[in-house]
């Protein structure tokens, strides 16, 4: 009896025993997540500094800014209601006098554009509605497209209010530029500076979108120093993006010297809001279908769905509208005015899935994208070799915009995706979680569980949110 | 082994026959018949035996049967308890609501009602009718669709003895036309348009609302019948499972632009709608009645007039507008106009005529959600610094906490566009009938336009707006004149009479100086 009750007893302490071995693990995982740094910016002050005086107040109104009442009914118009944080933080900075440079990172779709668009009409004199006052530049077409119908929105109850976009093709030969705000790409730019179609005497300000990208690459980069010598001396130099490696942030600090600085670290850089998957395809050939099944699976406004190559991207295009999608493809074959009607059909919503190679990875903004699928997995260098985290991020910075909810699914389907998606996960020190092809109704709950999950995480965006 | 040694076990004295038998030899006539007639009577008894063994087995399975089935019914009280539990709860919470109002310095009888927005006596008096066809469905709710109803009012009518300010509250509705009469001195045309909209409404605009949060928990048993039937009916759970995605999915594709792009979807949509009406995995016949505002009789002429529907056709319209309603939170918040095709979607599917019950749409699902998400449109108030208020307010919680700020105000300008883009669907030129005709919009702005200075919140301006925001024209169009007052009322004077002029507040101005500008549509 007794060697029977030891038999009995005995199993049971067992699993007892193991049991704490995954409690272990879960506080481990817990304490992964106490590790994660909270949201808050830093602020670093130039000059202000030393000046106790210095009114380092936090707005928490768009009142409280002083802006004129005229921008002030715009951000109404466009249901803007408060300042997100890199806005409370760093407009005081910038539209304050004397002006001062200004370099600053914030994550994805946490109102950057807003923030300089801001400083901009604050700046300009509309009495001199035809006399360039403000440059921005930025490293695409779209992006000097997009900016241009910010400032257009924002500033809809200013009068005598010109923006015009020096982009190949925008500009007329006969009169040059005549507007008192000029959005563009450098090339462009530079050619009207030289031909003297764009009088930069009286400009007050100087932005640079995903600046990172445009004092980076060789060609850009030499183009903005270029662009930037031909301007007064005195001009405030703005530069915004939210990525900054270090060592085009420290051409950055020349660029644009004496500057402030709000800067994060890059463990910070995702976007909580935004819920990151993996689908996990058993081979390259299936990925179409599971890319069709995956809009059953959750709510979805619009989409961007980034690819490798223009085949693919037409194929994706052929099988989605059979599948009933509207859909907009985008890549490098199309130009200028195509492009930008491609576009405008994805932003006015008459289609919702645009597919793309790399081109729209930065800066664009449609506030609905409510999913980024990596069909391929972002890389870069000689043949592709090496995973590409910048561009991974920028990415999926396409959705959670303003602190909304966002998904990204990223497709892996053999050795190398696999490898490369999980050094980008390790960089950014993201929890990726896994989906499954097998059963649909699973994975449904599993994207569901997720999506709640995220939102219900403390820390939920609030940096994009200012609360 | 054999017979070997008879006088061992057979009496020779009492049994001479027996004795003969065994004196003869041992294969005899008598032997053999005699072994025949002891082996009959062993194997009769055994079969007796097991007879009797296969009765009470039979009995004991008939006795677990019907413990089975008194557990389940037990469950089912165990539930109904519950349930009643939560209307007690419920019950008291309005109660405290109303308390409330006394305590504010003005005397509002206009506000208790809104609070207390519930059921009136009358409906249930028409209960036993409708939840007696109910016979072979299943009814998982545990009681009568309408019984609820009536036991609620009963319990607060005696709590509550002034029940009657429900009844006076009807009026705020018909108010309308005194808070439009003041602007409308120099709009003659307007009351003849006016007055006979909105009057249909009142009558019903009570009850309406909490009636609208029991069919949402009937929605939920709803969902949770459906997963218990799929764990039993293979063919049902293989074709449940992808029919939501593919709603879900349709409604998700939905686009702006010109009329008839978003045809395919649509017909997808009516295509699965039908597939589960014609219920060919077999799913349980439920009674709509547990998912309509107010009772139905059948109506002669109609196609649908039986007790009950297939429960995979109420799952999937549920799911329909779920689909519908997260794709206002997650999509028409940050752009507003993609509502609109979602809205005409919504109306399509609904009025279809073989998706009608008893004569009329079951639209009140979708509303059902509405009233939940978006209770100011349905005349809720509240306070956005207290908890209650929020609460009231439809101010979500994710995880126990409030979601922030500007995610509420987000989801409130989705939902107020989808509720214009549903409400205010042109029918003039359809065969089918309007299932949530523009009157109901009228009410709705109504609602809120009348709350008083001190209670009006950020939410309803949120509202407000994006039910106005491209929708003037359309709503113009509905009521003429009178909809123009109806603008003034609602972008002038209302943000003028809010006390605070937060930014919400402010936005209702900027949004006349709009349409002033965009539309040459000057309020004053």
């Amino acid at each position: 009896m007794a060697d029977l009750a030891s038999r009995i007893t005995k199993p049971a302490e067992e699993p007892a025993a193991s049991n704490t071995v995954p409690e272990d693990s879960i506080e481990g995982a817990n304490s992964v997540g106490l590790v994660e740094s909270s949201y808050d910016v830093e602020v670093k002050l130039a000059d202000l500094q030393n000046d106790t005086d210095s009114p380092l107040y936090s707005v928490t109104s768009f009142d409280q800014l002083g802006l004129p009442s005229q921008i002030n009914d715009g951000l109404l118009a466009m249901n803007f209601k408060k300042p997100s944080k890199i806005q409370e933080k760093a407009l005081p900075l910038m539209i304050s006098n004397p002006p001062t440079n200004m370099i600053a990172q914030s994550q994805s779709g946490t109102g950057k554009t807003a923030a300089f668009v801001l400083t901009v009409l604050s700046r300009v004199d509309f009495t001199k509605p035809e006399q360039p006052q403000a440059l921005l530049l930025a490293p695409s077409r779209e992006l000097a497209r997009q900016i241009q119908g910010v400032i257009q929105t924002v500033g809809q109850f200013c009068d005598n209010l010109k923006v015009e976009a020096a982009i190949p093709g925008a500009v007329s030969r006969e009169f040059g530029v005549k507007a008192s705000i000029v959005v563009g790409t450098p090339g462009t730019v530079m050619d009207l500076v030289r031909r003297r179609q764009f009088d930069v005497s009286q400009l007050k300000v100087l932005v640079i979108d995903e600046a990172d990208n445009m004092l980076d690459q060789q060609g850009l980069g030499e183009q903005c120093v270029r662009v930037k010598g031909m301007l007064p001396k005195t001009i405030q130099i703005l530069l915004f993006s939210a990525t900054f490696p270090d060592k085009v942030y420290n051409f950055a600090k020349k660029f644009a010297p004496n500057a402030n600085e709000i800067k994060l670290r890059h463990q910070e850089l995702t976007v909580k809001g935004i819920s990151q998957m993996y689908m996990d395809c058993p081979d390259e050939g299936k990925k179409y279908d599971i890319l069709c099944k995956l809009y059953g699976l959750m709510t979805i406004g619009s989409s961007v769905i980034f690819v490798r190559t223009r085949e693919s991207a037409n194929e994706i295009q052929r099988r989605m509208e059979e599948d009933g999608h509207k859909v907009s493809a985008l890549h490098g074959a199309f130009e200028g005015a195509n492009r930008d009607a491609l576009l405008d059909d994805f932003r006015s919503g008459r289609s919702k899935v645009l597919i793309t190679t790399n081109v729209l990875a930065r800066g664009i903004d449609v506030s609905s994208v409510s999913m980024v699928i990596n069909y391929d997995i972002p890389m870069k260098g000689a043949g592709d070799r090496e995973p590409d985290s910048e561009t991974y991020l920028h990415r999926i910075g396409r959705t959670g915009r303003f602190g909304r909810v966002g998904v990204s699914i990223s497709f892996v389907y053999d050795k190398k995706s696999f490898d490369a998606l999980s050094y980008i996960a390790n960089f950014y020190g993201i929890d990726l979680i896994q989906l499954s092809p097998d059963d649909w109704d699973e994975t449904e709950k599993k994207v569901q569980d997720v999506i709640k999950s995220s939102r219900a995480r403390p820390e939920y965006a609030p940096n994009a949110l200012g609360n | 082994m054999t017979y070997s040694s008879p006088s061992r076990w057979v009496n020779p004295n009492h049994h001479d026959d027996l004795a003969r038998i065994f004196d003869e030899p041992r294969n005899s006539e008598a032997r053999h018949a005699h072994v025949l007639k002891v082996s009959e009577t062993a194997h009769t008894r055994l079969r007796e035996d097991a007879e009797k063994i296969l009765q009470e087995a039979l009995l004991r399975e008939e006795t677990e049967r019907i413990l089975a089935e008194k557990r389940r019914e037990q469950d089912r009280l165990l539930a109904e308890q519950k349930l009643a539990e939560e209307h007690q709860r419920l019950n008291e919470l309005r109660k405290k609501k109303i308390e409330i109002p006394p305590l504010l310095p003005e005397p509002k009888p206009g506000v208790a009602p809104v609070v207390n927005g519930n059921f009136k006596p009358a409906p249930s008096q028409t209960t036993p009718t409708t939840a007696n066809i109910g016979q072979p469905s299943v009814n998982p709710f545990g009681k009568p669709p309408f019984q609820a109803v009536a036991a609620a009012p009963a319990a607060q009518a005696t709590a509550i003895p002034n029940k009657q300010p429900t009844e006076p509250a009807k009026p705020p509705v018909l108010g309308i036309n005194a808070l439009l009469n003041g602007n409308l001195t120099t709009n003659g045309a307007v009351p003849a348009i006016a007055t006979p909209k909105p009057v249909p409404t009142p009558p019903t605009s009570a009850p309406q609302t909490d009636r609208y949060s029991q069919i949402h928990k009937n929605l939920k048993i709803l969902r949770k019948s459906m997963m218990e039937q799929a764990k039993v009916n293979r063919a049902l759970k293989e074709r449940m499972g992808d029919m939501r995605r593919e709603i879900r999915k349709s409604v998700g594709q939905l686009t702006g632009g010109a009329p008839g792009v978003n045809k395919t979807q649509q017909q997808k949509i009516v295509t699965l709608l039908r597939e589960a009406l014609s219920n060919r995995v077999d799913s349980q016949p439920m009674d709509p009645s547990n998912f309509v505002l107010k009772p139905r009789n059948p109506m002669e002429g109609t196609l649908h007039n039986q007790a009950t529907l297939p429960s995979l056709f109420l799952y999937l319209l549920n799911v329909f507008s779920k689909a519908v309603i997260s794709q206002f939170i997650n999509e028409a918040s940050a752009r507003p106009e993609t509502a609109d095709p979602v809205g005409v979607c919504v109306a399509a599917a609904f009025s279809e005529p073989d998706f009608l019950w008893r004569g009329e749409s079951l639209i009140d699902i979708l509303l059902a959600k509405f009233r939940i998400v978006c209770p100011v449109l349905f005349g809720y108030r509240g306070s956005e610094k207290t908890e209650q208020g929020r609460q009231r307010l439809g101010w979500w919680k994710d995880g126990g906490h409030w979601i922030p700020d500007q995610q509420h105000m987000d989801r409130m300008t989705g939902l107020g566009a989808g509720f214009a883009a549903i409400s205010l669907r042109n029918f003039t030129k359809s065969k089918k009938e309007n299932p949530y005709p523009a009157r109901n919009y009228w009410a709705a702005m109504v609602k809120i336009v009348r709350t008083p200075p001190s209670e009006i919140s950020n939410t309803q301006c949120v509202v407000l707006k994006a039910m106005i925001q491209n929708y003037e024209a359309k709503f113009i169009d509905a009521f003429g004149n009178a909809a123009v007052a109806a603008l003034r009322a609602a972008l002038i004077q209302f943000p003028a009479k809010a006390p605070e002029k937060s930014a919400a507040v402010n936005s209702l101005h900027v949004l006349a100086q709009v349409l002033k500008r965009d539309t040459g549509l000057n309020l004053g």
